[in-house]
């Protein structure tokens, strides 16, 4: 396994720089805040609008002359945070729909899909922030569960599909002829043959959830100050933008970096994945 | 033809119970949820006997179901009803130049991506595991799931800040009109384009490869025809179509990055609209745009389903993904 992994990393160079960058991100939502100088709120007044590198702020300051490394550093802690548990729940909630659905089939699979069109007129991003916005409360756990709603037409598709595909297989037959519980056929039968797709499409969930979480907290329905939070980092500095670039422009590139690293994680994991099956 | 009628009339059928389930569903969340109209017209300072004054005036004082099935009386006779916040101003003499606005912007995009992402994908997919396809599948991969506000702040930064060429912010100066200030344009749909672009290039990159692996275009070659020949002829009709479905699904990410974009660059559009209306809790506003948007949205799904099939009659409609 090990050695095949390598003879893939071999085989696409890029995906270790993809890896490396999200690592590093990783490390530094981990230990970061522990080794900048500043902390998110603090504001150095006399330093408002400093450049890159002057008294002692690496990346500048914004308007209130808060530390732009400093909150870029916080922030990717919220924004992995917050990611990572949408794309983690966004799945497991995927998987148990799309399997119910997938698995019975007949009217709650009918049901399931009238369901699912309902939730899939409306763009995840416009729901998820009319649905913030009136609720008017953006914690890291009401931000979760709104964007996992949001993206379940996507995953519990994907893991319909592949219970479709494994359903009419025999193992499933003599399970059944067994006398095995329907969960028990579902989770403990079915799913560990699914893993592949189903991983694929959670990394790439990922991405996904990076991004939605970042569009979020620009549209001001994310997470709420002092937070800090690079989508809401960007909105908050853009009409200084022509005065202070690197107030906006860092935390875009730490956007970028990130969902660009993730990309390449997740096409990298299913060129794996599929081409291992 | 006669099926093609038939998806039309199921699809607005259940166009139709989706509407009504999410503009109910919408009416209760603003109901159950702290946050009050009327304190936010008058302010924090206002006494209690103002605002209860101001919500019997609105008519807000009426129990839910009441104000939810009379604003669905007025909207089915095409009356949106009247903006709260905005003291009364009828939402009908707002939104219109609004939703042109934004198709008129989501159009521009459209004209930029559709084309640039389909004529890549096919040159990647043609060019497969060369430099040409290395480069263009690197840059679909970055643009796929890069944030709208995040490429529109690299093109402001690039042709705003240095180069001064365009301006930062997307405002047309009262009296004018959008058709006499195009350039602000230019950029809120380049900020689109990029994640369209990521998306759809990859899809047509797929599609275009799969089908120059196919018997009937390896049939071709072995033939001996020109592998110009084939490609025009024979492989491009067939890896564009499935292309036309995978750009209908989108359209989705599409109206989200619009909302994104217009807020970034202060452009006078629906999305923006729905943003200062979610902000100032304005029911018969949330409601009228998320309408909008729900409608143009599946019917331009329903759009590219039917001219799917219409092109390719063997496929069996059974509705759009994602």
């Amino acid at each position: 396994m090990m050695k095949y992994l390598l003879y893939q990393l071999k085989k696409y160079p890029l995906a270790i720089v993809g890896i490396a960058v999200l690592l590093l991100w990783v490390i530094v939502a981990i230990f970061g805040p522990m080794m900048v100088s500043h902390t998110h709120t603090a504001m150095d007044s006399t330093n408002q609008m400093a450049g890159p590198g002057t008294a002692g702020h690496l990346l500048g300051t914004d308007s209130m002359g808060r530390d732009i490394l400093s909150r870029i550093v916080y922030g990717s802690r919220s924004i992995l945070t917050v990611a990572l548990m949408t794309s983690i729940f966004s799945t497991v909630l995927g998987i148990l729909l799309g399997f119910m659905a997938g698995y019975f089939g007949g009217k709650t699979d009918a049901a399931f899909l009238r369901a699912m069109d309902i939730l899939m007129a409306i763009p995840p991003l416009v729901l998820s922030m009319v649905v913030l916005g009136i609720i008017g409360d953006s914690s890291i756990l009401t931000l979760t569960l709104i964007v996992s709603i949001a993206f379940i037409p996507a995953t519990a598709r994907v893991s319909r599909g592949v219970l479709l595909t494994e359903k009419s297989q025999e193992y499933v037959s003599a399970a059944r002829i067994r006398g095995e519980s329907h969960l028990y056929i579902m989770f403990v039968e079915i799913l560990p043959n699914t893993t592949g797709p189903i991983l694929v499409e959670a990394t790439a969930r990922f991405a996904y959830s990076i991004m939605m979480v970042a569009s979020l907290g620009f549209l001001g329905v994310g997470l709420q100050p002092p937070t800090p939070d690079w989508g809401m980092m960007v909105i908050e500095n853009k009409p200084i933008i022509s005065q202070a670039p690197w107030a906006v422009l860092f935390p875009a590139l730490a956007i970028a970096s990130l969902v660009i690293a993730i990309s390449i994680f997740s096409d990298f994991v299913s060129k794996v994945l599929i081409h291992e099956r | 033809m006669n099926r093609t009628l038939t998806i039309i009339v199921k699809r607005l059928g259940s166009l139709l119970v989706t509407l009504a389930v999410m503009s109910f569903i919408i009416f209760m969340l603003v109901e159950i949820m702290p946050g009050d109209v009327a304190q936010m017209i008058l302010g924090q300072s206002a006494t209690p006997e103002a605002v209860s004054a101001l919500r019997e005036a609105r008519g807000l004082n009426d129990p839910v179901l009441q104000r939810y099935f009379r604003w669905v009386g007025g909207v089915v006779t095409g009356d949106l009803g009247d903006s709260i916040y905005m003291q009364g101003v009828s939402i009908n003499s707002i939104l219109w130049r609004r939703v042109g606005h934004s198709m008129v912007l989501a159009l521009t995009a459209f004209l930029i991506f559709v084309p640039t992402s389909m004529f890549f994908g096919v040159l990647a997919g043609v060019k497969e595991n060369k430099t040409t396809d290395s480069i263009v599948s690197f840059f679909g991969l970055a643009t796929m799931a890069l944030p709208e506000f995040v490429s529109g702040v690299f093109l402001i930064t690039i042709f705003g800040v240095q180069l001064k060429w365009l301006p930062i912010v997307s405002v047309i100066p009262i009296g004018e009109s959008l058709l006499s200030n195009l350039e602000i344009l230019i950029m809120p749909a380049l900020s689109v384009t990029f994640v369209m672009f990521g998306y759809i290039s990859r899809m047509q990159r797929s599609s275009m490869i799969q089908v120059m692996h196919s018997d009937y275009v390896r049939a071709a070659v072995l033939k001996g025809m020109p592998r110009k020949y084939v490609i025009y002829r024979h492989a491009l009709k067939n890896a564009l179509l499935p292309t036309i479905t995978i750009i209908g699904m989108n359209m989705g990410w599409l109206f989200g990055g619009l909302v994104v974009v217009e807020t970034l660059f202060g452009f006078p559009g629906m999305g923006s609209l729905l943003m200062t209306a979610i902000k100032t809790r304005d029911v018969p506003l949330i409601e009228a745009c998320v309408l909008l948007i729900t409608v143009i949205f599946s019917l331009s799904t329903m759009f590219t389903d039917i001219l799917y099939s219409y092109l390719n009659p063997r496929v069996r409609l059974q509705g759009g993904q994602k």
